[in-house]
């Protein structure tokens, strides 16, 4: 029998490991994003790297942590980092090179710097791959957040466990139903903030 | 942020033994070229004469491998890139307005990234577009897609103008456009240059566009320039068989009492067919969406007169329609005589008459066109 205390405090921790994660991986991937357009062979390594990861078995980017890193929330947020990486980069890497290259040229043309034409024409242009890269890494994060109370995350992925060790229903459901709606509510919030920054002309 | 003036005018820029090379050959060769302070020089030349990497030398888009270029005296490569190009208007043939940003913040860009605040930004931005027509509250919260080519177009020299900049590189900035449009706009931006009298180097294929508009032309074949000097000079003296091609010099004899008006007249097509019932607010909108700047009112088959999209915005009626706005427009007939036609438009100051077949409208004779047609 589960307690809803318990309930609330796992979908707390969830949530923080989920949006931690989701932070640093941003802030990791976009200036990543950013130098790969300046140099060919950082692509060419950044990208190998996200796509061999995300090759590996989730569980097993989970497994490897522990002889590294032990257990815990911090090796948790690097191994849910590891997944979460690649659909922002690659997204992004997309979004903003995709830019008509006349434009750039244009924008150079009017006395542009290299940063005011990234700030000011490469992101905006970019955001419809940018949030859609960093959706799907958030429901990508939210299911791996589960696996991760295997190495002591904490989360709904304790409660979960403990149902399917039980054979109980209940428990199992009182975990799963808010990892659920976890996911909705991680679509939703970046839908949200996706609205709020994207130019008017791409919203129709 | 604020970007420090490099000058006020222009007096000369010089070209001397510039050269850009392009993988074994050259773009440009050896060039010696002086500009004069407040001329307009028009660049033409076959597709890979060096015309265009002339320009983008000019604002360092493009790096010449020898040679200099000083403006006012100050070597270019001098003078940080970026600094260089917010003392010059920039205009290209595909108008590079941002898609992302409406026609407000296209202008305001540069102005914004100079530190000017709202206000002073706002108050900026209205000035020009009411500067290129196109009347503030209305096109100042629009994107670019939801414009027409002209309108475009405008935006995009209004754009160029935002910080006053005493020197304009333009790149085929009517290249795009419908031959009648852009005589429109040629015509309009004649007006703007010597209102703003500023030094002006600009790019084309178009001779006649170069006649039009070019203080002076100059001429280049194979990365050379080969011949410069005033319109006349080009058509009466050319220098060889290329500037004689690239002017004409052989068709400038044919006889003008000879030809009649069918000859020379631009086709009419139904787009600039406009309902004398229709409101003048949605013909606005219309005249845009069919990329049009003249439109011929019509009551069934009579012809009422004609509007322009000028006339449309200035009066900025509410519910007035075509026919109470159309100013009459001259006919003729196909077999009239050119030179009897023109005579007539010029007396009256028209540039611009429509052509009848009986009730039929089945051409549109313009002045300037005639003309070049001729020479």
């Amino acid at each position: 029998m589960v307690v809803i205390e318990t309930v609330l405090d796992a979908t707390w921790e969830h949530i923080i490991l989920v949006y931690t994660t989701l932070f640093v991986s941003i802030v990791v991937s976009i200036p990543l994003a950013f130098a790969s357009l300046y140099s060919k062979k950082l692509e060419f390594v950044v990208m190998k790297f996200a796509n061999m990861v995300q090759a590996v078995p989730s569980f097993a980017v989970v497994a490897i942590m522990v002889p590294f890193l032990g257990i815990g929330f911090t090796p948790a947020v690097v191994a849910i980092m590891l997944r979460a990486l690649l659909p922002i980069i690659k997204n992004t890497y997309i979004g903003l090179s995709n830019v008509d290259p006349a434009l750039i040229d244009y924008a150079e043309g009017i006395g542009l710097s290299q940063w005011q034409i990234n700030r000011h024409i490469r992101l905006p242009n970019a955001y419809p791959a940018m949030f859609a890269g960093i959706k799907f890494a958030g429901i990508l994060a939210n299911s791996i957040a589960v696996l991760t109370a295997f190495i002591g995350s904490g989360g709904l992925g304790e409660i979960i466990f403990q149902g399917l060790i039980g054979y109980n229903t209940r428990t199992l459901l009182a975990g799963a139903i808010p990892a659920i709606m976890l996911a909705i509510l991680i679509d939703l919030s970046f839908t949200m903030l996706e609205k709020k920054v994207t130019p008017g002309y791409m919203k129709k | 942020m604020q970007t420090e003036r490099l000058f006020d005018r222009i007096d000369s820029i010089q070209f001397k033994g510039v050269t850009k090379k392009y993988g074994s050959g050259f773009a440009v060769k050896d060039l010696d070229l002086e500009i004069e302070g407040g001329e307009l020089l028009i660049l033409i030349g076959p597709s890979g004469s060096g015309k265009t990497t002339t320009l983008r030398i000019m604002n360092r888009m493009i790096e010449q491998d020898f040679g200099s270029v000083t403006i006012n005296g100050i070597d270019t490569r001098e003078v940080d890139p970026v600094r260089l190009r917010r003392n010059m208007g920039y205009v290209i043939q595909n108008i590079g307005l941002f898609p992302h940003m409406t026609i407000g913040e296209n202008i305001g860009l540069v102005p914004k990234l100079e530190g000017w605040d709202k206000k002073k930004t706002e108050g900026r931005v209205r000035e020009l577009l009411d500067f290129v027509s196109l009347p503030p509250d209305m096109f100042m919260n629009r994107y670019p897609r939801q414009l027409s080519g002209g309108q475009q177009q405008r935006v995009g020299l209004a754009r160029a103008m935002a910080m006053d900049p005493p020197l304009f590189l333009m790149d085929e900035p009517f290249g795009a456009l419908d031959p009648i449009l852009r005589k429109q706009l040629q015509k309009e931006f004649l007006k703007i240059k010597n209102e703003i009298n500023r030094t002006i180097v600009f790019v084309t294929h178009d001779i006649e566009e170069a006649l039009i508009l070019g203080d002076r032309i100059a001429i280049m074949d194979q990365a050379k320039l080969v011949q410069m000097g005033p319109p006349e000079e080009l058509i009466f003296n050319p220098a060889n068989d290329l500037v004689a091609d690239i002017v004409d010099t052989k068709r400038k004899f044919k006889h003008m009492d000879t030809l009649n008006v069918k000859d020379l007249m631009s086709p009419f097509e139904q787009k600039y067919v406009f309902e004398g019932k229709m409101n003048a607010c949605d013909a606005v909108e219309e005249m845009a969406n069919r990329d049009i700047e003249t439109a011929f009112v019509f009551d069934g088959d009579e012809l009422l007169g004609q509007v322009t999209m000028m006339d449309l915005m200035k009066c900025r009626m509410k519910s007035q329609n075509l026919a109470d706005v159309a100013r009459p427009v001259r006919t003729f007939q196909p077999l009239d005589s050119v030179a009897v036609a023109l005579s007539e438009l010029k007396k009256n100051g028209e540039y611009l008459a429509i052509v009848m077949n009986s009730k039929h409208p089945i051409g549109i004779l313009i002045s300037d066109e005639v003309l070049l047609k001729l020479i």
